[in-house]
């Protein structure tokens, strides 16, 4: 990488041998000793032997990111990244919405499993105090100390035990209609391309594998956590059903609340953030199909888990998702074509 | 007429599986006795491939799944009007012992392999008929081992950590590394510490008063015996967790120790009333169905079949999924009874010779299987019976043990002790070697 300078042609010593070798003794005699054939001579001029110049590093890597600022490594397209847009994966945008509560100023870069030490996104990437500095990831489950300690406004930390309970509720039932209906939905097939699959690779093959693997791992995902671990394939209908009255109970929770944060916390907690993480990418991917927009007769689809989070109870969780939008990234949330036009 | 097909009842307790307890004990409490009946069964046996599993014969419909199920009962009976916080909390702790608490019993009954071995082994034999310990179990085995892979404690597991190092020791061997032989190996290795004579289960032990405090904790906050402050179902289901923690007698009781330390009697306290109050303390009084009426020979080698079939390498997943995507689809559900009565007249009538023709279809069906698995049963057998282990031992003793421990009987060594006056004489000449 580093000899660019050696950018040479072999047409004076035809043979292997390094110009060291070739001084020490006469290259005329060596010659004469071992002629090479004429073809062969024939077929190494022909074949000039060039070193290019090493390849410049990517403009995203690390080392050329110039201000000292955290790296979080999500799921996110290229575009979102550069807003610093929310990520299109729940675990992801639970911790980047619970950094940018607690204060914390970082770069957001597009990722995948494979460039995660522990095998899963997020992690964070903390800023070098000098350019020799490498400094060690942090997993999604220290992130929360990090932010606690690390962020100019940390959020209210909850300590009841009733909130272990709600948190399984996200952990399973809402996980797996999500699994389910983004994953093995055909309907949500073009989505799940467009997310997931087509970011990886542009070649057909691999995409189907990376596809059928995908739903495989969801599939079994739902089957380990559901209740029946010994079925085969799951239950759609019981998976939406559990979802449904899992929204219903946080939309109960949080009607409970005076303040229009769970468990009546003065600000968002890490609580609001995971609901968040889902009611958002549900009501924005996952809500009604195009065509029946705007119209009151739409048929009920279990799938189109952002109506079923519209529906649940009054209103309450799509309107907890608008507070938080608005609050973390402020109003109006992403007006991405607007910064386009800017830019050009 | 309501049908329950169930796991059936092990440690005292009516079921073995906390969901098919947990819905026992709701029936048992919202049915009269007349109304409904139990049924010992298996996965293999319903339609839908999961236990618990409600058939209410006067509709033909099917309902699996504790949730579902109590739903369903619900709906067709007058309760209680309860108010949304209580529902609330109902749907998030049922959530909770899902999540949480059924990974514990998975640790506990399935995983730990000397409490598999002497009570949760012996409990599925007890309830299964007899070609099918050798398939369910292991099946449900491995399925609760995969719940509870995330608590990264299959250390606890002693055969698979066994069969790890064996397999490992004949990949060294394949590799050509030196191998010291077996009859060094004691004289070459120090003296076992203290690590080395504790238990899995004590080895774990900390981690394990860790996860399982976790759990009570959060349980142990509610008032599980005042009736009006939680839902039946949640109820139930608590039961049915906390009861199979603390109830069976395991060689390894590591969660019922951590139960009883002191810290839980409010548990301890509900589980012994319930058990009391709900059942009348013994689970031979609820109305069973004889398990003799309840499944018919051929039947048990149709399943016995799916069972082996389902272990063939590659294809055996895809052959699982088929069957019970082929089998749900003839069943009628909740669902599909909502949208029934929507219909005309006429479209119930064409729905009616659907179904008919869906059923000659799958009697059909069955009858092929039970043949085909009668067939392989006898192809087993054979091969069972001609084929020599690789230590010359027959099959029957290599096969996978189930059920009590089988009791082998040896002729004691013969050594030199056996030959009376004589061979102590001699005994003294081979190094003092007598056994």
């Amino acid at each position: 990488m580093s000899n660019a300078s050696t950018t040479t042609t072999t047409t004076t010593t035809t043979t292997t041998t390094t110009a060291t070798a070739t001084s020490s003794s006469s290259p005329s005699t060596w010659r004469q000793a071992m002629p090479v054939p004429r073809p062969l001579q024939q077929l190494f001029d022909l074949v000039p032997l060039i070193t290019y110049s090493a390849n410049t590093l990517p403009a995203r890597s690390p080392s050329t990111t110039p201000d000292q600022l955290p790296t979080l490594y999500v799921f996110a397209s290229d575009e979102d990244a550069r807003f610093g847009a929310p990520s299109f994966n729940p675990s992801c945008l639970k911790w980047q919405t619970y950094l940018k509560l607690a204060g914390v100023r970082f770069h957001i870069t597009p990722s995948t499993n494979h460039a995660s030490p522990s095998g899963a996104l997020p992690f964070l990437l903390p800023a070098r105090s000098s350019p020799t500095d490498s400094p060690s990831p942090i997993p999604s489950s220290k992130l929360q100390h990090y932010a606690l300690s690390r962020g100019p406004t940390p959020p209210p930390q909850l300590t009841s035990l009733r909130l272990e309970a709600y948190q399984a509720l996200l952990d399973l039932p809402i996980r797996n209609a999500w699994l389910q209906s983004l994953y093995l939905e055909p309907a949500h097939a073009a989505l799940l391309d467009e997310l997931y699959v087509a970011p990886a690779s542009s070649s057909g093959w691999i995409r189907a594998s990376l596809r059928s693997q995908l739903r495989r791992a969801a599939e079994a995902e739902i089957l380990r956590t559901s209740s029946s671990p010994t079925a085969a394939v799951a239950d759609v209908d019981a998976v939406y059903a559990a979802a449904l009255e899992a929204f219903e109970a946080l939309a109960g929770l949080l009607a409970e609340s005076e303040t229009g944060w769970f468990f009546g916390a003065a600000q968002p907690t890490l609580f609001d953030a995971s609901v968040f993480a889902y009611t958002h990418l549900m009501l924005r991917y996952l809500g009604p199909a195009e065509e029946e927009k705007g119209s009151a007769q739409a048929p009920f689809v279990p799938a189109r888990l952002g109506v079923v989070v519209g529906c649940a109870g009054g209103g309450e969780l799509e309107e907890h998702r608008e507070r938080m939008l608005k609050r973390v990234w402020g109003d109006p949330p992403v007006d991405r074509e607007g910064v386009r036009r800017s830019i050009e | 007429m309501l049908e329950l097909h169930v796991w059936g009842p092990a440690f005292g307790l009516a079921s073995i599986d906390a969901e098919c307890l947990a819905t026992i004990a709701y029936l048992a409490q919202t049915t009269p006795r007349a109304d409904y009946i139990l049924i010992q069964s298996s996965p293999s046996a319903v339609p839908t491939h999961h236990l618990p599993a409600l058939h209410d014969q006067s509709t033909d419909i099917w309902i699996t799944s504790f949730p579902s199920i109590t739903t369903y009962l619900s709906s067709h009976s007058p309760t209680p009007q309860t108010s949304r916080s209580l529902r609330a909390d109902a749907t998030a702790y049922t959530s909770f012992l899902t999540l949480h608490a059924s990974p514990l019993l998975a640790l506990s009954l399935y995983v730990s392999s000397a409490n598999w071995a002497t009570a949760t082994r012996p409990a599925y034999s007890a309830i299964l008929p007899l070609p099918l310990p050798w398939t369910e179990p292991p099946a449900m085995r491995a399925a609760m081992a995969a719940r509870a892979a995330h608590l990264g404690l299959s250390s606890l597991d002693t055969d698979t950590e066994a069969e790890k190092n064996l397999a490992a020791e004949k990949a060294d061997a394949a590799a050509g590394w030196v191998q010291i032989p077996p009859s060094l190996r004691s004289v070459i290795r120090p003296r076992p510490g203290v690590a080395a004579s504790l238990t899995p289960e004590q080895a774990a032990r900390i981690k394990l008063e860790r996860l399982v405090g976790d759990v009570l904790d959060v349980l142990a906050e509610i008032e599980w015996d005042v009736p009006d402050k939680q839902t039946l179902a949640l109820r139930c289901l608590a039961f049915a967790h906390l009861a199979l923690m603390l109830l069976p007698r395991l060689p390894r009781p590591w969660l019922r120790e951590v139960m009883t330390s002191g810290r839980y009697g409010g548990l301890v306290d509900f589980v012994h009333t319930a058990q009391r109050e709900w059942f009348g303390g013994d689970a031979k009084l609820l109305p069973w169905m004889h398990p003799k009426a309840a499944s018919s020979l051929g039947e048990i080698v149709g399943r016995f079949a799916h069972g082996l079939a389902q272990d063939i390498p590659l294809v055996g997943e895809e052959l699982r999924r088929w069957w019970a995507l082929r089998r749900r689809r003839g069943v009628r559900t909740a669902t599909d009874a909502e949208a029934e009565e929507s219909l005309t007249v006429e479209e119930k009538a064409a729905a009616e010779m659907d179904r008919r023709k869906r059923e000659s279809v799958a009697s059909r069906n069955g009858g092929w299987v039970q043949g085909a698995g009668i067939a392989l049963l006898a192809a087993v057998n054979a091969g069972m019976f001609f084929y020599k282990g690789v230590n010359g031992e027959s099959f029957w003793r290599s096969a996978a043990p189930f059920g009590e421990l089988v009791q082998v009987w040896r002729p004691p060594p013969s050594t030199l002790a056996g030959f009376g006056a004589a061979g102590a004489m001699f005994s003294g000449m081979l190094m003092g070697e007598v056994d």
